[in-house]
């Protein structure tokens, strides 16, 4: 599914990721875990493809397609999603309308008419019921006074609508309440099949608990230090993280 | 010309920002330049729609007057408008009092006249006017006069689209209790100027707000708004969006009388900046002689959000829908605001088209 090989991208001249290799196949669900400033939410941003950006050397191959070489859109129409960890609050548009051009966007790529707007209304009824989002919140501008947990599970609603193949969660858990964490954690394993696969960033093991890994990964400055199963979580909860990439 | 007082012919000698262009309230104008431009594309627009929920009102509704003797009935504090004393001695006037007319929508198409025109409303009832400034291309000013009288109340949609030179003049007086609320829908033009004068009389109500997007090379509004007595309350918002070098102006004072105790004013201009070719002069102006008011006001030049854009890719949608998307989110408080909703609809839907 998704093949990073020796990735190094900088930001204004700074190199942040520095040699980061990691293969994720078809139904796997791969946690990356790291301190702050260990490149986390930068590996996500230079997957999206956000500018700014700069890949000095290496690959990403997706679905065998090169990943580095799609716009932003593509990579979405593709099947790549980002969960963002502080997602963008957009006055004036309506999270409903929001939601319906980016399903429109995705089935033009795919040369399919645009959803019927009964069964568009059908559809985002439902899938907003499982996350508890009421109807009256699609009816706001998107993310526009949400609160925190509000915004992750808009983006976990985004996320099953488009059904992607290759979901990214930017430290979904972050700023959510139990509850949020229960119920957003619920919305990602419905999803879950053999078909797609999940790349959780997270700090914390606690989110682990909820979204059960196939394989952890440990990020420190940049490259994937160590990797394992759900154990290492664990130990990485007892240890820290100092300790463990020493370890390394 | 003969028969104007000493005043009227200063303003025209003096102040004519069509020669001279050091007058503050014309700053950013450029009068003094000719910018009619050959190649000007008048797009027409289907008023159809429009003419299908409102009552085209006709020349032959009006009844002429001569309002000649306002140019020196000058109620605004500051220097005066050159705009409406030269149109006041350059054109003749007619006069129209909307409560003859059971319609809840009126039209009116300036460009069928040559005259001023002074519009009254005496009731309550909701009524909505069009008014159609588009089309012109005509440097000579023009007035339009607005009387509200107590208690009554009115909505203005300002359609001014695909004018290659047109300039206006805007008298809105309200006495006490009145409510108006007038939104100006701009685009496509290339050298506009919209001056809007209101008096607000006791525990009136004006809202001004208005939109402008795609014009060519200078769009220029100007307000001065007069709280002449306790408890009265303005709303002014202008939003624009300017590209391929375009300019657009807002110049807007708020004025409260020393006795105008209690008044709400507010005021916000804000600009998107499509290029950096593109400019916006923003101007707000307070002018408070009364303690116990409550005045704001601000100003915002910025471009499209890259970060709202992105997030838009990351779902998919291309580069081009998302800036469309964002534009008209920009905009679109404006049109919320007209209160017929027939108006609002079909104001909506020409901002689709347009943009």
């Amino acid at each position: 599914m998704l093949n990073i090989k020796d990735l190094k991208a900088s930001i204004e001249d700074k190199q942040i990721i520095k040699g980061l290799d990691l293969s994720i196949n078809k139904g796997e669900v791969h946690a990356l875990m790291g301190p702050n400033g260990s490149g986390k939410s930068t590996l996500s941003y230079v997957l999206s493809g956000k500018d700014g950006y700069e890949i000095d050397s290496g690959s990403v191959d997706f679905k065998g397609k090169n990943l580095l070489e799609l716009d932003v859109d593509e990579r979405s129409n593709e099947g790549l999603f980002l969960a963002f960890q502080y997602p963008m609050e957009i006055p004036g548009v309506q999270t409903s309308f929001f939601l319906k051009t980016a399903i429109n966007a995705k089935r033009k790529y795919q040369g399919l008419e645009e959803i019927d707007a009964l069964e568009f209304a059908k559809l985002v009824k439902s899938k907003a019921e499982e996350l508890s989002i009421s109807p009256d919140m699609l009816k706001r501008d998107l993310n526009v006074n949400y609160s925190g947990g509000e915004k992750k599970k808009q983006e976990i609603l985004q996320m099953s609508l488009l059904n992607p193949e290759m979901a990214i969660l930017d430290e979904t858990d972050s700023g959510l309440d139990i509850d949020a964490l229960r119920i957003v954690s619920e919305g990602v394993n419905k999803l879950r099949n053999e078909n797609n696969s999940f790349l959780v960033i997270t700090h914390y093991q606690r989110l682990l608990n909820y979204i059960k890994p196939d394989f952890v990964h440990i990020i420190a400055d940049g490259k994937i230090v160590k990797s394992g199963n759900f154990s290492l979580a664990l130990e990485l909860e007892e240890k820290g993280y100092e300790e463990i990439s020493k370890t390394a | 010309m003969n028969n104007l007082s000493s005043h009227g012919n200063k303003i025209l000698n003096d102040f004519n920002p069509f020669k001279n262009f050091k007058l503050e309230n014309y700053k950013y104008a450029q009068l003094h330049k000719d910018h009619t431009s050959e190649n000007f594309s008048d797009s027409s627009y289907d008023y159809n729609e429009l003419l299908k929920i409102s009552h085209n009102l006709q020349k032959t509704d009006f009844e002429e007057t001569d309002l000649s003797f306002k140019v020196d009935k000058w109620n605004f504090n500051s220097v005066d408008s050159y705009f409406r004393v030269s149109s006041l001695s350059s054109r003749s006037s007619l006069t129209l009092n909307l409560d003859n007319f059971s319609q809840e929508v009126l039209l009116v198409d300036v460009n069928h006249f040559n005259e001023n025109i002074s519009f009254t409303k005496n009731s309550s009832k909701n009524q909505t006017l069009i008014l159609i400034t588009s089309n012109i291309s005509n440097p000579e000013p023009r007035s339009i006069f607005f009387d509200l009288a107590e208690n009554s109340n009115l909505e203005i949609l300002q359609l001014a689209l695909s004018n290659n030179r047109s300039f206006i003049y805007f008298e809105i007086d309200q006495s006490d209790f009145s409510k108006m609320n007038f939104i100006t829908f701009q685009s496509n033009n290339n050298h506009i100027r919209n001056e809007y004068y209101a008096s607000l009389g006791e525990k009136c109500e004006l809202n001004l707000l208005g939109l402008n997007f795609k014009n060519n090379f200078i769009n220029d509004n100007f307000s001065y708004i007069q709280h002449l007595k306790p408890s009265t309350a303005s709303n002014e918002i202008f939003k624009s969006i300017v590209d391929n070098g375009a300019i657009t102006n807002f110049q807007g004072k708020i004025y409260v009388d020393p006795i105008a105790q209690k008044t709400d004013g507010y005021q916000m201009s804000r600009s998107l900046l499509l290029d950096s070719k593109s400019k916006a002069n923003n101007k707000p102006e307070l002018e408070i002689y009364a303690d116990d008011v409550k005045c704001s006001h601000g100003s915002t030049v910025a471009k499209l959000s890259q970060n709202q854009i992105y997030y838009f890719k990351t779902r998919g949608i291309d580069e081009q829908t998302a800036k469309n998307i964002l534009q008209k989110a920009f905009l679109i408080e404006i049109i919320e605001s007209l209160q017929n909703k027939e108006i609002k609809d079909f104001s909506m839907k020409l901002l689709d088209n347009l943009i």
